[in-house]
């Protein structure tokens, strides 16, 4: 009997000349790859969002049965074309979302929720959060997401950013 | 500009609409979105008409699009992270109609029924769309904890201290004798310097009745000593309402917590719930005893002493008054202040226990992986963290202390400055009446201070009390139908029926799922893991309620079944038997408690735990600790089977009851299991595919669906998922075999 080879798991590398990214109607992406495999409705992922978000991005698929199938993964972005670098970028874009706090005008506590408002990338925002230490995470060790009652994502990139009134004002709140 | 059901929309987006033929009459449904597909917020309006859905932008970076109904498969919403999208399944794959942001996730995952029903040419109403966000309360528009709370607001503080007050009712006679005896305190309280006053001014320094010394001294003793003693009796009475309440509520919490749906603790942690018993219940009891002991008394004790103030003396008693909004202001600014250090400083407190119960818990594997110097990193910063937040917290209330005191203290300086120029001017006002005056200034100030806190141990309390009724107050999301139907003895037929179902109602687990199983019947379920396979268990046992199609037990809708029939009926035997603090013999009658020893030593036989029982010292009244912790895995399930055997149930649900113990507890496990599912419908999920070679049916659940079934050999012989499934195992028991 045939001897047969248990293969370990690998990652899929997409060698960037093997692949062509392009859109197809109503805005979706659709990627070929080695020439005969056409993936359609296309989205990326990145592998590290946070501290490396350009590189190892993952493109998925649904399948038939509407199960996300990997692809494979991009190692680094900037080894594509310019468009089809575009492209990657585009879809995740669309793949992740949040609002950059930017400063903040005020914070209140009332009924174990904590009442922000802010300044954002978007605009002003007025949003609220449940007082607990798990709706605000860490984001790249200087930095916190913190997520609204809705699971709507407010990042705070950097909190020594903020001016010294307003750090005092986030720090005795968010202090976790 | 047309309004149509609340939503009015606006000229321009129904010009665009114009130019695509459709009128506002057309329009079926509608809702907006905020964003736009590259996440600028913007206005993106989504109609829909008899055979159409259309996007078009009121603001943003978007194209319109526009889809025949009947092109589209079916709609879903795809999370992304931080967003969602409406996606549309055209041909065979799925198109991004809208993007908007997760607070916009309810209404659109509303739009999705609205639009199935549409496409089947039933009623839709744009109301149900657009309905509050179960997050927000539907009255005020206040963001919730949880879905569909009580809203805090709304149960302001009248309502919230008339339901206190309500608890307070089977102990109203204790509370009556309680505010009388305060009085009696207050008047004592202000005895002494008027004992004094006559003191100095008719014997010390007039020596018009030197033989009343030794009268006032003794009434001064007995005035002190009554004092002590009602204040003994006033503390006793307090502290046992105080507890008799805390106990009333944890026995109300308890029950309440025990009818309540396994859905709501899915949206409540364990700890959380803990904290409820423990802290917030604990809020009642200090409210109790400070209301007594301090807000009351305080209250009578500063009316007391300003009516004796004024009596004496009114233009004095108005420059007592001078520090006293520096009093009120400077507490309740400092306590503004440091309120929020303490709960960093607690938070510190807790979080290095934490640390300390993960690390010393799992001791073997930080010495396994060298990770020591690392975790003793972690816990310097920790410790430091604490030790900041103490010494925070300890140097503020340093400084607050001297600085309160010196506003008491000026107050008494005014008075010593004000009060004795009256004094040598002769006016009438006696030393005697002075050093009254400065005994009751000394007394007035502490009261008014605690008083300031007021507002910090009230907010606390009312939070602790939302927190509480927010319990008391919950519903059942499963309750039983008014007519429930009894059924004091189930066949064990089951019948799902087109059913979907997802904890997420915006992502279905179970889609569309029907199958039948006869009664006495042994039914497996395989699949992979997150395909759906428990949940299916989780809607037989009527823990959740589907959201479409029904499940059916001897031809009667679950939802019809008395729950208490319905589950009394159900043997659950999981991958994790979960055993309770309580003797081995307690654990194996948990389902019936009124099991004869014969019943549980037979039931132990069978189930194949009665040997090693029997070897321990304590036999069948061995305690066991929390989780069954000192027996092995195997046997702790051996346990959990002759629980449910002891039960006889119609149904017996297996969910992966050998997956977690080795060789030769499953064998053992197994001839137990083939004991526990003679004559009744057995339900088997398995990983271990070969302990289902024996089943009369085997489903294969891929994805939320079931995807094949037939019987091992049926299943083998499709060559399907199933087929690649044992295939796979074999491969791993043979490896395992050479292995071993």
């Amino acid at each position: 009997m045939e001897e047969e080879k248990i293969e370990k798991p690998e990652v899929v590398f997409l060698k960037p000349d093997k692949i062509k990214i392009f859109r197809a109607t109503f805005g979706t992406i659709h990627v070929m790859v080695d020439n005969n495999s056409l993936y359609r409705g296309v989205f990326a992922v990145a592998a590290f969002p946070v501290s490396n978000p350009t590189k190892y991005i993952s493109l998925f698929y649904y399948d038939e049965r509407d199960r996300e199938q990997e692809i494979g993964m991009l190692e680094d972005i900037d080894d594509l074309t310019e468009q089809q670098r575009d492209l990657v970028k585009q879809a995740l874009t669309r793949q992740y979302f949040s609002f950059e706090i930017l400063a903040i005008n005020s914070i209140k506590f009332a009924y174990g929720l904590l009442f922000f408002d802010v300044e954002t990338d978007k605009g002003t925002r007025q949003f609220s959060m449940r007082w607990e230490g798990s709706r605000a995470l860490d984001y790249a060790g200087k930095g916190k997401i913190i997520l609204d009652i809705f699971e709507d994502r407010y990042v705070l990139k950097d909190i020594s950013s903020l001016s010294r009134t307003e750090q005092e004002l986030f720090l005795r709140y968010i202090y976790w | 500009m047309s309004d149509t059901d609340g939503l009015s929309i606006p000229d321009s987006v129904l010009e665009k609409l114009n130019k695509r033929g459709i009128k506002s009459s057309d329009i079926r449904l509608k809702t907006t979105a905020d964003l736009d597909f590259y996440g600028n917020p913007s206005v993106i309006w989504v109609f829909a008409t008899e055979t159409k859905i259309l996007v078009i932008p009121e603001t943003g970076l978007q194209e319109e699009l526009e889809f025949e109904l009947s092109r589209i498969k079916r709609f879903r919403i795809r999370a992304s992270v931080g967003s969602a999208y409406l996606q549309a399944r055209v041909d065979d794959f799925f198109i991004e109609l809208v993007r908007f942001t997760n607070a916009l996730r309810y209404r659109f995952s509303r739009l999705i029924v609205q639009l199935d029903l549409l496409r089947q040419g039933k009623p839709v109403s744009d109301e149900y769309i657009n309905e509050p966000h179960p997050m927000t309360c539907p009255v005020c528009g206040l963001p919730l904890q949880t879905e569909k709370a009580t809203c805090p607001r709304c149960a302001r503080q009248g309502p919230i201290m008339f339901r206190v007050l309500y608890l307070l009712e089977p102990y109203l006679h204790w509370v009556i004798i309680v505010l009388l005896l305060m009085f009696i305190s207050v008047a004592l309280n202000l005895l002494p310097p008027k004992l004094t006053q006559i003191l100095v001014d008719e014997v010390l320094t007039t020596r018009r009745h030197v033989d009343w010394l030794v009268w006032i001294v003794v009434a001064l003793v007995a005035a002190e000593l009554m004092r002590a003693l009602i204040n003994m009796v006033v503390g006793t009475l307090t502290t046992s309402i105080g507890t008799l309440i805390t106990f009333d509520l944890r026995k109300k919490l308890f029950t309440k917590l025990q009818g309540l749906s396994v859905d709501y603790y899915d949206q409540q942690s364990v700890g959380t719930l803990m904290t409820r018993f423990s802290s917030d219940v604990e809020a009642f009891h200090g409210f109790i005893t400070q209301a007594g002991q301090g807000f009351l008394l305080n209250m009578f004790l500063i009316a007391g002493i300003g009516i004796m103030l004024f009596f004496l003396n009114a233009r004095l008693a108005f420059f007592v008054l001078i520090p006293v909004p520096l009093v009120l202001f400077g507490t309740y600014f400092f306590w503004n202040k440091i309120y929020p250090m303490y709960f960093k400083f607690w938070d510190s407190q807790s979080k290095i226990s934490r640390f300390l119960n993960t690390v010393l818990s799992g001791i073997k594997v930080v010495k396994a992986f060298a990770q020591e110097d690392k975790e003793i990193k972690r816990f310097e910063k920790m410790a430091n963290d604490l030790k900041d937040a103490n010494r925070r917290v300890n140097i503020n209330v340093a400084k607050f202390n001297p600085l309160m005191a010196f506003l008491f203290s000026t107050g008494g300086l005014i008075v010593w400055y004000a009060g004795g120029k009256t004094v040598l001017a002769n006016t009438g006002f006696t030393l005697g009446q002075l050093m009254a005056f400065l005994s009751y200034t000394g007394m007035f100030y502490a009261p008014l201070s605690q008083m300031a806190l007021m507002s910090n141990w009230v907010s606390s309390f009312v939070t602790a009390s939302h927190r509480i009724f927010e319990i008391l107050d919950t519903e059942p999301q499963l309750k039983d139908a008014p007519n429930a139907i009894r059924m004091p003895r189930i066949e064990g037929h089951i019948r799902f029926e087109h059913v979907t179902f997802g904890y997420d109602p915006y992502q279905p687990i179970i889609k569309d799922v029907s199958f039948e199983i006869e009664p006495g019947r042994l039914v497996g379920i395989v699949g992979k893991s997150g395909s759906g396979k428990t949940t299916l268990v989780n809607l037989i046992c009527r823990f959740y309620d589907v959201q479409e199609g029904a499940v059916y037990i001897d031809g009667k809708d679950i939802r019809d079944i008395s729950s208490y029939d319905l589950r009394r009926q159900i043997g659950l035997v999981l991958q994790e038997p979960f055993l309770f603090r309580g003797s081995i013999a307690e654990n194996i009658s948990y389902g019936r408690p009124d099991a004869s020893f014969k019943e549980i030593l037979n039931a132990a036989k069978a189930a194949n735990c009665h040997d090693f029982i029997m070897k321990l010292p304590n036999g069948y009244d061995t305690q066991l600790r929390e989780h069954g912790s000192g027996i092995s895995g195997g046997e702790k399930q051996r346990i959990g089977i002759a629980r449910a055997l002891l039960c006889d149930p119609p149904i017996l649900i297996l969910d992966e009851a050998t997956s977690s113990v080795d060789t030769e507890s499953e064998k053992k496990i197994q001839d137990a299991l083939d004991v526990l599912c003679r004559n009744r419908t057995t339900i088997a999920i398995a990983h271990r595919l070969s302990t289902l070679r024996g089943a009369d049916k085997i489903f294969v659940v891929d994805n939320g669906r079931i995807a094949e079934s037939g019987t091992h050999k049926e299943l083998l012989d499709m060559k399907g998922i199933y087929y690649r499934l044992v295939m796979m195992q074999t491969k791993l028991t043979s490896i395992e075999t050479e292995v071993g």
